[in-house]
């Protein structure tokens, strides 16, 4: 068990955040949240974790984008670049037909997409194997 | 700031459609320097950023590169003359005003200009106060345009986009009701836990009356589009209405200390239509005015009789409606959200609702916001008869 492990759920559903919060604290890791792509950025900085779950489609349509982007090509978060995401999003399709936009395909790592309602064992998993423990 | 941080917004709508930034770029193509000397002058007093360019081709790459809100341009030039900069103007920046500044401001040139395009004409010589008076009025121009092209981009969208936000809409809760029971079934039993799943609980009834009332709202719309709601017409007496809403929402009110008040004629406010519609209407009109209010605020609904239409206004001392908001705010799941607001439940439906209801009705809705003063909805609606009751319940083959 990863004890003390950070995870940070940027995500605009508080009940979803809670749900998936409760499974992964009683796994041990810490958990930190945020309900909008601005605040995620705020924590990212603020806790360094080793793992994001960002949820793609939150109040303002595609903002889960906005926050890879802004961590992968922005100077400010330079020192965040290798935190593994973990992009979530309750749409049935792939993402590439789903999201056949320039650029976007480029930010999910197919083995680090899933779909809500997550599959926790396999959620559990995926966080387990590709979290950063400093 | 964006604006609509509001709602579901379209990313990357309208890449091309800029918003006015109060600091507008104006382009000056005369080749006399004395005008443009004169028009730097006077249009950088106002505040605009000016550029100038002593003849066409140059004043064009100025255009492509700059794409400004407004270009000035002398008719009469050497090289490309102002009619064929008009005409490429509008090719490179179509929402570009172009004003034509000429020495011999006979109508002919000025309506060859206009046809090519040009919005206005200021025939020289011009006092600074002309040409900032034809300068604001192009801007105001172009403001109107961009907001009306940015509408009609977002209706087709929101339209070519409805069933992927309805589905989104009822997926967001349902999708949390689903992830809740899952981690219940397989989180051990503990004192702790036995809490947290009584808590849980609670919150998925709430969700899923969440995704009842998005149901409920759509269903509400789509029988109105088919008509079946909207062709009864009985005599309904709105005051009863209002006030059974009011006492539906007397806790809601209550809780925020806000005052429910309603002011009616006496001998009433009837009206000839569907008791359910209406109720749907006020309803929707009065929840906002409780939900989008501040604490200890007031909701005042009054109506009145004049000229043969009952006006009936629902105000509330809220936080009012941002002016850029209005334009989209009988959209459908156009919602309201503003940093520093508290966050307020809803389909986003409502208002579409209220005003179809409202146009089926043979009325008008209509709005006065003030932000942080208040909004007051405005809803005229024809009054009964006794005549044009039976009339309308005959030509419905009742």
């Amino acid at each position: 068990m990863a004890t003390g492990a950070r995870v940070l759920m940027i995500d605009d559903d508080a009940d979803f955040r809670e749900s998936v919060r409760t499974v992964l604290e009683s796994n041990g890791y810490e958990v930190f949240e945020a309900a909008t792509g601005k605040e995620g950025l705020q924590k990212l900085v603020e806790h360094k974790p080793g793992l994001i779950i960002l949820d793609i489609m939150m109040e303002c349509c595609t903002e889960g984008y906005g926050v890879n982007q802004a961590i992968k090509y922005q100077d400010a978060f330079e020192g965040y670049r290798n935190i593994p995401i973990v992009m979530v999003s309750s749409i049935e399709q792939s993402p590439d037909e789903r999201f056949p936009m320039a650029g976007e395909l480029d930010m999910i790592r197919p083995d680090l997409y899933m779909t809500k309602p997550l599959d926790i064992p396999r959620f559990l998993e995926v966080v387990r194997k590709t979290i950063r423990t400093s | 700031m964006e604006p609509n941080r509001a709602s579901i917004c379209v990313p990357s709508l309208t890449p091309e459609v800029s918003e006015p930034t109060g600091q507008e770029t104006i382009v000056v193509v005369d080749d006399d320097h004395a005008i443009r000397l004169s028009c730097q002058k006077i249009l950088a007093k106002a505040g605009f950023r000016v550029e100038t360019f002593e003849n066409g081709a140059r004043g064009l790459e100025g255009v492509t590169e700059l794409r400004p809100a407004l270009v000035i341009v002398d008719l009469k030039m050497p090289g490309l003359s102002g009619i064929e900069v008009i005409a490429r103007v509008r090719e490179i920046c179509p929402q570009t005003i172009v004003i034509v500044i000429t020495g011999y401001a006979t109508i002919d040139t000025a309506v060859e200009a206009m046809k090519s395009g040009a919005y206005d004409f200021l025939p020289k010589p011009f006092s600074p106060e002309a040409l900032r008076m034809i300068v604001n009025r192009g801007l105001e121009r172009r403001n109107l345009l961009l907001l009306t092209e940015r509408s009609e981009l977002e209706r087709e969208m929101l339209k070519r986009r409805f069933v992927t936000f309805v589905s989104h809409q009822l997926q967001t809760p349902l999708v949390a009701v689903h992830q809740y029971l899952d981690v219940i079934n397989q989180l051990d039993d503990t004192q702790q836990t036995a809490a947290k799943k009584r808590e849980w609980i609670d919150r998925c009834l709430r969700r899923t009356e969440e995704m009842q009332a998005i149901i409920r709202d759509w269903l509400t719309l789509a029988k109105l589009e088919g008509g079946t709601l909207s062709r009864v017409k009985v005599k309904v007496d709105l005051e009863r209405i209002v006030r059974d809403i009011f006492a539906t929402y007397e806790q809601l009110a209550a809780a925020e200390e806000i005052t429910l008040e309603a002011r009616f004629p006496e001998g009433g406010c009837f009206v000839p239509g569907d008791h359910n519609c209406l109720n749907v209407l006020f309803d929707n009109l009065i929840v906002n005015a409780i939900k989008y209010n501040k604490r200890g605020g007031r909701v005042t609904v009054s109506a009145e009789l004049a000229d043969g239409e009952v006006a009936v206004s629902v105000a509330d001392t809220g936080v009012g409606i941002p002016e850029r908001c209005r334009p989209m705010l009988f959209r459908e799941f156009y919602r309201i959200e503003r940093e520093g607001c508290k966050k307020v439940s809803g389909t986003g439906l409502g208002l579409l609702i209220s005003k179809r209801i409202v146009t089926e009705m043979g009325g008008t809705i209509s709005l006065e916001s003030e932000v942080d003063a208040g909004s007051t909805f405005r809803v005229r609606l024809p009054e009964w008869h006794e005549d044009a009751g039976e009339a309308a319940g005959r030509a419905n083959g009742d």
